[in-house]
């Protein structure tokens, strides 16, 4: 069908697993120079992740995040923006969601008192993401910078309110926030961690897909996206239309916060989902911000994170040591990206 | 040789005798061809010492490629080259400056953050370790100073206009000890009237200086004003070559520049006679991307049921007008009235519902969207779009594209095909078509018949004959005059930034509109 298109995919997915193959076997040779047997720790990497239902709900609960953010970026992707906000409009929608648990939505039922949540965590990423917004709309400022450095701003404000105003009396000194109430948490599949965060995270990525490929709208973002002269001479006002991607991607971004908190945590912490925005970044990287495409890979890179914590039990070499093997896949796929672009 | 050049450099009246004799650069049956295309065809030029070489055309005629190959840039496929008498090899750039030949381009080199004196230092190449700054600016002063060129060493190039950045880019060629032929490539485009006039006064120094001048324009008026020697050249052959001592007559250089067209009136049926005015331009003032005020004041109405033809050079503010009736740049003051409604500072959506169409000049960059298809492109402002379910109809849309008569008229090609793949005419038509079908109030079209063959031309052109016929009032931009003939009702030229005419095509002798296009309107 004619609205069927690959995005910015100029690889075929074939291309893309010989690539993953290669990058494994040169991770297998540091490995190796470490002391380590690597076909023993993709081994026990593999059983960590995918090999019982507990590595399962592992992947899927770190998937989850990875999933919104990348979305966050693939949005504004369409228009042909490049947004490295995630991190900022997670850690923004994780401190409107509490906020609000905490003040509002305290003694809701779940019923209510959830999808009021989600509400509230998807508000404070979209409004983190009006700033970006409106810089690059009003005065042309490039929103590759504003969304990076807003990420730092954000870090810092989700650290100043744990500090402060936010800071729980119960917690013995610790910078957490007050635990949500027990009607405020994700509900769990009985006797796992896993909830129903990761079947919100896959319903968003199929609208978005949906959205962005069989609609007038995700035709007219394409032409954006394509081609800015062409759509203003369209007439498509453009930079309506850039912004409110630029909200719609932050929105998710904060999505991506409030499950973090409600799902997982129960309550904010500092270090709440950091590092989840630009695991984010380089899952749309990955998936050539192709909505359906972000859930396998960013399912990959959970699985390499979980797996990174069966590599140190198993090997004696440290968990970050996976780090290693992120860094080497966003380089690989920086660098053909780049030969590939235009 | 290079040798012989050098001799040249130490300016000697004895020596300065015998280089009047024999030309400083010379090119003989020179041919470069770029594709299918024959840019320059055994064409033969020389430049002596104390000389100004004017070289006259239209646009595309092939004098830049020509002046390129003088200095290296492109390898000439036949002919050879001369420097002082003898065969030369100049290319690359770094050889033909060896050889003392520069070129001041029409886009200028320089690093903005540098500053004036920093920059010439990067054009010269044997400097040394250490940087003498003071010895260097005494010299750029002193060099300033001999032709009276006005330049602050320690400004920053960010901070200097188009007139003065120009300057720098003299200075540098100047300072370069052995330049002894300076090619200028339009250089009077980015000037002010003011800033030519001197500009021309410098050109007659450097000539008393002893250097050989060879000078790119389409301006009549400055060949006439400082040229030793003429050379036209129309679709890359030299057409006409003349001294002044044989005197130059404008005519003539118009004649040889334009060419004997066949004019042909045949197909133009005459518009209706209730031509009420759609669209009406008012005191309007619009600026080019680089800040230049290069439409001043200008008013012209255009008819329903009536082409107006728009002539002019390049960069004489076709575009600039086009985009900003259509909404896309805002004029700096003036009104745009479409039947009475003031639709300046609206967005172009705004301009599209109203009922203007915009076919502009470079196609592929602002209206070519990567991947889609032509269909995609059709209901861009094109073919109206009809809902379902959130989406297009892309079924009533492909069923509606194929019934068009305009895009069965023009041959687009099929719906499916990926426009980014296809050639620029079939992009044209496609464009064409998609204006068209929408019958607008008013066309603004740009070159409408770039990159079409001779007969789609003619369908285009009798199309916009039947849009005409409908009521629409259409604007046409052209650069070729025979075009703007056979298709107008009546003719605007624009130049020095002001708007000339309306003329009637069929009482005015398309030379009188080349003499207008050439020497702004000085009648």
């Amino acid at each position: 069908m004619l609205a069927k298109r690959v995005f910015f995919n100029k690889y075929s997915i074939g291309t893309k697993i010989t690539m993953a193959l290669g990058i494994c076997i040169v991770y297998g040779v540091f490995l190796y120079t470490q002391g380590a047997n690597p076909f023993l720790i993709y081994y026990e990497m593999f059983q960590a992740t995918f090999g019982n239902v507990y590595g399962i709900g592992e992947v899927a609960i770190k998937a989850t995040p990875f999933i919104l953010t990348a979305l966050a970026v693939a949005i504004p992707a369409r228009v042909g923006l490049i947004s490295v906000g995630g991190e900022g409009q997670l850690a923004c929608g994780a401190l409107s969601s509490t906020f609000a648990a905490v003040y509002i939505f305290k003694d809701m039922p779940s019923f209510i008192g959830i999808p009021m949540l989600l509400l509230a965590g998807a508000l404070g990423g979209a409004l983190w993401a009006v700033v970006p917004g409106i810089l690059k709309i009003v005065a042309r400022v490039n929103e590759t910078i504003t969304t990076l450095l807003l990420n730092y701003v954000a870090f810092f404000l989700v650290g100043y309110f744990i500090y402060g105003i936010l800071k729980s009396p119960d917690a013995y000194g610790w910078p957490f926030s007050p635990r949500f109430s027990d009607s405020l948490r994700l509900p769990t599949l009985e006797g796992t961690r896993i909830h129903i965060g990761i079947l919100i995270a896959v319903a968003v990525a199929i609208i978005v897909w949906y959205v962005t490929m069989y609609t007038h709208l995700g035709f007219r973002m394409r032409v954006v996206g394509g081609n800015v002269k062409a759509a203003k001479h369209s007439g498509i006002i453009v930079e309506r239309m850039q912004f409110v991607t630029l909200i719609v991607g932050g929105a998710v971004g904060g999505l991506a916060g409030v499950i973090e908190v409600s799902g997982i945590e129960g309550h904010l912490r500092p270090m709440t989902g950091v590092g989840y925005g630009y695991m984010g970044f380089l899952v749309a990287w990955m998936a050539g911000n192709h909505p359906l495409l972000i859930i396998p890979f960013a399912i990959l890179l959970a699985a390499i994170s979980v797996g990174g914590n069966a590599l140190e039990m198993h090997s004696g070499l440290n968990s970050s040591i996976v780090l290693i093997l992120m860094g080497f896949i966003l380089i690989v796929i920086l660098a053909i990206g780049k030969r590939g672009g235009k | 040789m290079r040798n012989a050049l050098k001799l040249n450099t130490t300016v000697g009246d004895t020596v300065k005798n015998e280089s009047m004799t024999t030309p400083l650069l010379e090119a003989r049956g020179i041919t470069i061809r770029f594709g299918d295309l024959v840019a320059n065809d055994k064409v033969n030029i020389s430049v002596k010492a104390g000389q100004i070489h004017a070289i006259l055309g239209e646009n595309g005629a092939g004098k830049s490629t020509l002046m390129k190959i003088l200095y290296g840039v492109y390898k000439q496929d036949e002919g050879t080259t001369f420097v002082a008498g003898e065969p030369a090899t100049l290319h690359p750039p770094a050889r033909a400056k060896s050889y003392g030949i520069g070129m001041v381009f029409q886009d200028f080199r320089l690093v903005p953050a540098l500053t004036v004196l920093e920059n010439i230092v990067l054009a010269m190449p044997r400097l040394g370790f250490w940087l003498n700054r003071k010895n260097l600016h005494d010299q750029i002063l002193e060099t300033a100073a001999r032709y009276h060129i006005m330049v602050d060493p320690d400004a920053y190039i960010w901070q200097l206009d188009l007139g003065q950045r120009q300057r720098v880019e003299i200075i540098k060629v100047l300072i370069a000890c052995d330049t002894r032929v300076i090619i200028f490539d339009e250089p009077t485009s980015v000037l002010t009237p003011q800033e030519v006039e001197s500009f021309l006064a410098m050109l007659k120094k450097l000539r008393t200086g002893g250097y050989g001048i060879l000078l790119i324009t389409h301006k009549i008026g400055e060949v006439i004003n400082c040229a030793d020697y003429v050379t036209v050249l129309r679709e890359g052959r030299v057409t006409y070559h003349a001294g002044r001592k044989n005197g130059f007559k404008e005519n003539e250089l118009v004649k040889q520049m334009i060419g004997e067209k066949e004019i042909s009136t045949v197909n133009k049926t005459k518009g209706r006679d209730s031509k009420k005015i759609v669209l009406r331009v008012e005191n309007f003032t619009v600026k080019c991307d680089k800040g230049r005020k290069i439409l001043q004041e200008i008013n012209f109405t255009l008819k329903s049921g009536e082409i107006t033809g728009i002539a002019g050079i390049s960069g004489n503010g076709q575009r600039e007008l086009v985009e900003a009736l259509f909404g896309l740049r805002t004029p700096v003051s003036g009104n745009i009235f479409l039947e009475n409604i003031n639709l300046v500072g609206s967005h172009p959506k705004k301009f599209l519902e109203s009922g203007i169409v915009y076919v502009p000049e470079d196609l592929i960059d602002e209206q070519v969207v990567p991947g889609l298809s032509i269909l995609e492109h059709m209901i861009l402002g094109g073919i109206p779009v009809t809902s379902k379910r959130f989406n297009v109809d892309w079924r009533k849309a492909h069923f509606d594209m194929v019934g068009l008569e305009e895009v069965q008229r023009l041959g687009v090609a099929s719906p499916e095909r990926r426009v980014d793949q296809l050639s620029g005419g079939n992009v044209q038509r496609m464009v064409l078509a998609r204006a068209m079908a929408r019958i607008p109030k008013v066309l603004l079209v740009s070159y409408p018949s770039k990159g079409l063959d001779i007969f789609t031309v003619r369908t285009v052109h009798g199309m916009l004959f039947s849009l005409k016929e409908k009521g629409v009032a259409i604007l046409v931009i052209s650069e070729d005059l025979t075009e703007l003939f056979s298709l107008s009702d009546t003719l605007i030229v624009l130049a020095n930034q002001r708007v000339h005419g309306p003329h009637d095509p069929d009482e005015t002798h398309p030379h009188a509109i080349g003499q207008i296009m050439l020497k702004g309107g000085e009648e």
